[in-house]
């Protein structure tokens, strides 16, 4: 087994790239959107060949056991050629993964974690409900203890690649009567194909059909499908403690749409015009102060320093600087930017996807507004 | 307009009072839930809207609102006209009105050809003509005037060449008002839909409208069916555009006001933390905010289409007003169609929630015939003397 970090980083750097290069299909560089999992699949299949799916999971479990600083230039050659930095169908290798191997039981880690790895499994996140999204503790989904099995009933929405997945990890009351609302709660794993189980796709406002609504009428688990203990389900759900945490910050979406933008300045000869010179500046220079802050966030770490509060931070100017340039793609794109779509496949831009999609980073991993809220009260301690 | 000058009347409440009507019945034929249902549906279809509503409102007025009687129209004012599209904006009507009666419409009616105003213009008041303007090319041009379409006298008239794009309305056009240049300058040219055979290629608009490319080549018209020629073609190019930039203000304008209302009921109702939402004061402030941007236009547009209701407005004066209330409207209709969906959460994003409607109609409208920031340029050049000069 190769030991990756005990490679100098330049070595390293160039392993990374020669593959990259070598198997990233050519169309799918520079994405703004999340690209479904069929999509995506042929790379991730090149990926799992290789043994690098999981460059964060310790080798022990299949992963490349990256150290925090060599993950960072995996990272980084990723950025520069252009992959996708999310799809759907990633939360297993990004959540649950990290999830199992800090709470797992040796079985649930023995028989979950390769089919991750491989794909052969594709898990989904089922933790928002209808009435449970920023205030998610109040979630009701029951969860009845009968025997050595769990009884399912209630509805999740919004899952992200529902369709595409053939397992969820969600969180449901397993106690009704627990004082607080963060208790009594449980972190359990289904099958889709369990009888009970209905996934309705909920197509979104840029005409994709990603997130869905499940269904779970009397669907029956064994309790070995239980991660961590009866009632701390909060608590394996709020564990992710490494680069998992700065996954959705990272700027490179944001560069992907302003390569795009540039793309667009380029074909109209926006260059020579000051009022846009002045705005595209503006926004180069949010994108290159974002990275500083990322690279903070980053280095943290790499030392080792756990992560707090204090990186709602991160997450806001990821994303509101991705949603100020996309916003900006579409204004600068015009009216002749209404009728181009992805599928122009003579080199124009398309503007109104990116701006589309992006209206849902500042709801999706917790609203801008919820992280306003946890700087003013958590990192700034004003009163409530 | 001319009123009769009676002692008692005021003709500025008389003008407040016949828009509340207008407002109110226009509003009540709108706002019918129905015709919302009716616009999603019709999203990605062709011709994109229904032609039994179009000559409902044909026979309510509106596509005749600012033609003269004697074309079977009402002879109002930008006025009346903006407090009809105000009420199509607020609940997404589809049927192109803006585009045919005030863009194509005013093209026909300000150009010089009075036996074609006599065909088209009662036909379009009577909802039996469903005109569009093809004015716009592949170019990146900023201005109407902009055209390197051409018109050449032939063996039977005169042929066109070149292409227009992006014509809104065109899928279920009759006939097409082309602008083309011609020896001594720009003209406008009546294209029958039957002179236009196969050339006609759809795309679907954000809010899944359709709009037209047209190619021009080896279209041939009877040299009578020239509506304009140089020196009246530029001119009646620039009113209808103006026009239509206000028609548009106002339909963006009535949009956001609808998003604003749904938003702030949705902000009542949705209960989050054990509250509903509407009561955090981060929700709170920001739908202040917007309800200030919705005051903005509101107010703004009033002292433009009553400024445009005088007689004799300068055309530079007129071209500023119009910039002025596009770019406010387009700027605002955005920014509160996409806080609307923030506010609506996950929710917001789904295709079956309206306010995304809302959103797709907005970027839709903020770009048509020129988004903000070319309106807030061609404001700069007409009115601005520092910047003009
Ligand atoms: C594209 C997308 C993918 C998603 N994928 C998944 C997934 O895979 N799995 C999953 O479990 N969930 C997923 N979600 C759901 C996501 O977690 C929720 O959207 C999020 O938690 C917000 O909840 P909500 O949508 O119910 O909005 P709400 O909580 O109802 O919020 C509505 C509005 O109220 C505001 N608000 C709420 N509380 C406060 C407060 N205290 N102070 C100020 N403002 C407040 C919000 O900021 C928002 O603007 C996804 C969402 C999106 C958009």
């Amino acid at each position: 087994m190769q030991d990756w970090n005990a490679m100098h980083d330049d070595d390293f750097r160039m392993e990374v790239r020669r593959f990259i290069e070598q198997n990233y299909p050519e169309h799918l560089r520079f994405l703004t959107n999340r690209p479904p999992f069929q999509v995506i699949k042929p790379w991730l299949m090149k990926l799992a060949e290789k043994g690098w799916s999981a460059p964060h999971w310790p080798v022990e479990y299949g992963g490349m056991g990256l150290s925090p600083r060599k993950l960072l230039i995996y990272m980084d050659e990723q950025g520069r050629w252009g992959v996708a930095r999310q799809f759907l169908g990633e939360a297993g290798t990004v959540q649950l993964g990290p999830m199992l191997i800090s709470h797992g039981t040796p079985e649930q880690k023995k028989n979950l974690l390769p089919k991750i790895l491989t794909y052969e499994n594709i898990w989904c996140q089922g933790y928002s409900e209808p009435n449970a999204g920023s205030d998610l503790a109040s979630l009701s989904m029951e969860a009845r203890l009968e025997d050595d099995s769990f009884v399912l009933n209630g509805r999740k929405i919004w899952t992200s690649s529902g369709l595409d997945s053939t397992h969820i990890y969600l969180l449901a009351r397993s106690d009704k009567q627990a004082r607080k609302k963060q208790q009594g709660i449980s972190f359990l794993l289904v099958d889709l194909a369990a009888p009970g189980v209905t996934v309705r796709g909920i197509k979104n406002i840029s005409g994709t059909t990603e997130y869905c609504e499940i269904t779970f009428d009397n669907v029956r688990i064994p309790i070995s499908n239980m991660v961590g203990e009866l009632h701390q389900g909060w608590t394996v759900s709020r564990s992710l403690m490494g680069f998992e945490r700065i996954n959705t910050g990272s700027p490179r979406r944001a560069e992907f749409a302003f390569k795009r933008l540039e793309a667009l300045a380029r074909e109209r000869g926006l260059f020579k015009d000051a009022g846009f010179v002045d705005r595209y500046t503006e926004l180069a220079l949010d994108l290159a102060d974002l990275k500083a802050v990322f690279v903070h966030f980053a280095d943290m770490l790499c030392r080792g320093e756990t992560l707090d509060a204090d990186l709602s931070v991160l997450q806001l100017l990821s994303a509101e600087t991705n949603q100020r340039i996309t916003e900006f793609l579409l204004e600068t794109s015009g009216e002749l930017g209404l009728t181009v779509t992805e599928s122009d496949s003579d080199g124009r831009v398309d503007a109104l996807q990116p701006f589309l999609v992006m209206r849902a980073v500042t709801i999706g991993a917790g609203t801008s507004e919820i992280h306003r809220d946890i700087i003013a009260k958590r990192v700034l301690k004003l009163p409530s | 307009m001319n009123t009769i000058n009676e002692s008692q009347s005021d003709p500025a409440e008389e003008l407040k009072q016949r828009l509340a009507l207008l407002r109110d019945s226009a509003r009540q034929y709108a706002g019918n839930a129905a015709h919302l249902k009716r616009a999603r549906a019709l999203r990605g279809t062709r011709p994109g809207h229904d032609a039994v509503v179009w000559r409902e409102m044909a026979a309510l007025g509106w596509t005749g609102t600012m033609l003269p009687e004697q074309y079977g129209g009402t002879g109002l004012g930008c006025a009346e006209m903006a407090t009809i599209c105000e009420a199509l904006g607020r609940s997404l009507l589809p049927e192109p009105v803006t585009a045919a009666a005030v863009l194509a419409g005013g093209a026909i009616l300000y150009g010089d050809n009075e036996a074609l105003k006599a065909k088209l213009l009662p036909a379009l008041a009577s909802g039996d003509l469903l005109p569009s303007l093809a004015w716009r090319e592949d170019t990146h041009a900023t201005t109407i005037l902009a055209v390197a379409a051409r018109a050449e006298a032939s063996a039977s008239g005169v042929r066109l060449s070149g292409a227009k794009r992006l014509i809104v309305g065109g899928a279920g056009a009759d006939g097409f008002v082309v602008s083309a240049q011609q020896h001594g300058g720009l003209a406008l040219y009546w294209v029958p839909l039957a002179a236009v055979g196969p050339r006609l290629v759809f795309h679907d608009l954000p809010d899944g409208r359709p709009a037209a490319d047209l190619e021009l080549d080896g279209i041939e018209v009877p040299a009578a069916n020239r509506i304009a020629g140089p020196g009246v073609a530029e001119l009646a190019l620039a009113r209808a555009y103006d026009e239509a930039l206000i028609m548009t203000a106002a339909e963006l304008h009535g949009l956001s006001t609808r998003t604003l209302e749904i938003t702030t009921e949705y902000l009542r109702t949705r209960v989050q933390f054990g509250k509903p939402i509407g009561s955090f004061q981060a929700l709170q402030h920001q739908a202040a905010n917007l309800y200030i941007q919705h005051r903005l236009c509101q107010h703004a547009l009033q002292e433009v289409v009553t400024l445009l209701q005088q007689p004799g407005v300068d055309e530079n004066v007129r071209g500023a007003l119009a910039s002025r209330i596009k770019a406010r409207c387009a700027d605002a209709s955005l920014r509160i169609t996409r806080t609307a969906v923030q506010m609506h959460g996950a929710m917001g994003f789904a295709d079956e929630c309206d306010v995304g409607m809302y959103l797709r109609r907005a970027v839709t409208l903020a770009a048509w015939l020129g988004g903000a920031d070319v309106h807030r340029r061609r404001y700069a050049r007409l009115a601005l003397t520092e910047i003009a000069a």
